[in-house]
């Protein structure tokens, strides 16, 4: 899975540069810095940001406004779901933290060829921090008929200590979106 | 209204998957047949030089009948390590009783973890006595369910199983959010996977009190034979139900039928994100955008574990009271004008809720893992579905979300046991009416 050592092609890090730059317009309005773009044929064809404070839907991460963004546009140009698959299992998602369960169950469903991504999600990853819903499931079906995930390659560690940087600088300066804090801010001011 | 509570019933769905009663993890221990003459001091002096920490489950006293009428009497003296059959590490007390009553120590195996049901129990006792206390559903200070809170989590559910139903050609997944402190319908829902009819049709239009949904005793009424499984937990549905997102997410695509070119369709829009969209769009309409209030707070950089991070709670104030009405977002701003606007400000901040923090949700399958995370993201309190999904569930069938400890939140999870029969019961019912 995640081989941060290996060596990242120039186009992955350029990619990477442009996912990054979608999470630095989240943080300059104050939305969790993450980005992400998709790329099909060696183009990026949608980009998205994180917008959870704006649309207070907790839901609406980068990569649920890329995927949007493409279901969108390729329906608008007529293509049946199936071709609409076929396109998906062709695109790359780079992204500048690993997706979450709920986007990497999203990623299989759509069927995603592969994921490059930023900085691990220790609390909630979907790609081998939590759950590895990225490998393909087995599904433990009775009917035969039921299909499953695929899954995708995943790949991690790209870039992420930019990604890291930009969380940090978020969080440093507090989510306005968060519930209350119980405890004074004094008691957790160290880091 | 009693009919469906005799049917119907409220199972919790716990944090750890449960093992089969036969296989429940075990430890071992030194155990000694006593002499029935000695057996209360040998016990109280156990109690004091060795009591069983952690396993106050375990009974310290075992009782067997023997043939021709007579009892032995078995006592657990202390905990043995691993591979280690001899009492080289037993304290010196123990030692010292042992030598005492000349007591010759076996092995045996106790059950490691209180029973959580009576067939657990019973298994436990096949190998060491212990108690057994039934649950009390009293979990992470979610109190039990008495008999209104019960007619009020069927009437929702019903609700939800009535949306699931009332489709012309297949039954869906339905999702209805609720707000139980105030006994209010927030958003509900349907599959929208093969018919989206555009972004701005969202039906906002779900303001119903409980007592508007059809609560006539009869729909309660469900077949009389369910079968009660011995954990209550699994039964296999007779039919497919293809239409089901959560159920066959991958089949989006073998889908040719959408073609109305009005329509939108979209693999991702299953009941649970459709109803989060809803009760999100709610929330901004009845509580407009308070400007660049900055609310100083603070969540841990998701980077690090979160040790020391609490919770906060969802703070209910005066936006229950008006929460029917249009203008909410209007009357809060009038207050502004009355008091100082920094108090104020902070007032109104505390007011509007936070995600569907302390909210219920009613699903009529159990979510896949995207719904079930989107639930954890959108801070859902309550989960309640009704069948279990084995092709891709993620609250016990296939994963088990509520017991994952790294996510920021956790939600309880509640299966209503209901038999299938309430699936066709609506078209029935249709054709029953026309």
């Amino acid at each position: 899975m995640a081989s941060p050592g290996e060596e990242c092609s120039t186009e992955t890090l350029a990619f990477m540069e442009l996912a990054l730059e979608q999470a630095k317009s989240a943080l300059s309005i104050l939305e969790v810095p993450i980005g992400c773009v998709i790329v099909g044929d060696g183009k990026v064809v949608a980009s998205g940001r994180n917008r959870t404070t704006e649309t207070r839907n907790a839901t609406r991460h980068a990569e649920m406004e890329a995927i949007d963004i493409l279901l969108e546009q390729w329906q608008k140009s007529g293509l049946s779901p199936s071709e609409v698959a076929e396109r998906f299992s062709k695109c790359i998602l780079y992204v500048t933290c690993e997706p979450c369960i709920m986007c990497a169950a999203a990623l299989t469903i759509l069927g995603i060829k592969e994921v490059y991504y930023g900085c691990a999600n220790d609390k909630f990853g979907g790609c081998g921090s939590i759950l590895s819903l990225h490998l393909s499931s087995p599904v433990p079906c009775n009917s035969g008929e039921v299909q499953s995930s695929k899954g995708f390659k995943s790949t991690g560690g790209i870039m992420a200590s930019e990604a890291i940087f930009l969380l940090r600088t978020f969080y440093e300066q507090g989510n306005p979106n968060a519930p209350k804090p119980h405890r004074p801010l004094a008691a957790q001011a160290g880091h | 209204m009693n009919n469906h509570l005799g049917s119907w019933q409220i199972v919790h769905i716990p944090d750890k998957q449960p093992v089969p009663p036969g296989q429940q993890p075990t430890v071992s221990m030194f155990a000694s047949v006593i002499d029935p003459k000695h057996a209360n001091t040998i016990v109280r002096r156990l109690n004091q030089v060795a009591p069983l920490e952690g396993f106050r489950h375990v009974k310290r006293v075992q009782k067997k009948f023997l043939e021709g009428g007579k009892t032995q009497l078995s006592v657990l003296i202390c905990l043995a390590c691993d591979n280690d059959t001899q009492l080289d590490n037993v304290p010196s007390h123990v030692q010292e009783l042992i030598n005492l009553y000349q007591l010759s120590t076996s092995i045996v195996k106790v059950c490691k973890y209180a029973p959580m049901s009576k067939a657990e129990w019973e298994e436990q006792c096949k190998l060491w006595p212990t108690s057994y206390h039934p649950p009390t559903y009293n979990i992470d200070g979610i109190t039990g369910f008495n008999e209104e809170d019960m007619q009020l989590v069927f009437k929702f559910m019903q609700f939800a199983v009535d949306l699931a139903t009332s489709g012309k050609n297949r039954v869906v997944n339905a999702a209805v959010i609720v707000d139980p402190s105030v006994k209010q319908l927030i958003a509900s829902a349907c599959d929208q996977i093969c018919a989206w009819k555009d972004k701005t049709s969202i039906d906002y239009s779900c303001f119903l009190k409980p007592e508007s949904i059809t609560s006539d005793s009869d729909s309660y009424r469900v077949a009389a034979h369910e079968t009660v499984l011995s954990n209550g937990l699994s039964n296999e549905l007779r039919q497919p139900y293809t239409g089901v997102s959560c159920l066959y997410p991958w089949r989006w695509t073998e889908k040719q039928q959408y073609s109305e070119s009005s329509c939108y369709w979209h693999p991702l829009r299953h009941a649970a994100i459709v109803a989060i969209e809803s009760s999100a769009a709610r929330d901004r309409r009845l509580l407009p955008d308070l400007g660049n209030i900055r609310i100083k707070s603070f969540e841990l950089d998701p980077m690090k574990a979160s040790p020391t991070s609490s919770p906060a709670k969802r703070q209910r104030t005066i936006c229950d009271n008006v929460d029917n009405d249009e203008s909410a977002g209007n009357q809060i701003f009038h207050m502004v004008d009355n008091e100082s606007a920094d108090n104020q400000i902070f007032h109104m901040a505390l007011a509007r809720p936070y995600l569907c923090t302390g909210y219920d949700i009613y699903l009529v399958w159990e979510p896949c893992p995207m719904c079930a995370m989107a639930l954890v993201h959108q801070r859902i309190r309550r989960i309640f579905y009704a069948f279990p999904n084995p092709n891709a569930g993620a609250l016990g069938s296939v994963h088990r979300l509520q017991g994952e400890k790294s996510l920021n939140h956790h939600y309880a999870v509640f299966r209503i046991v209901m038999p299938e029969e309430v699936l066709h019961r609506c078209k029935t019912d249709v054709a029953k009416t026309v």
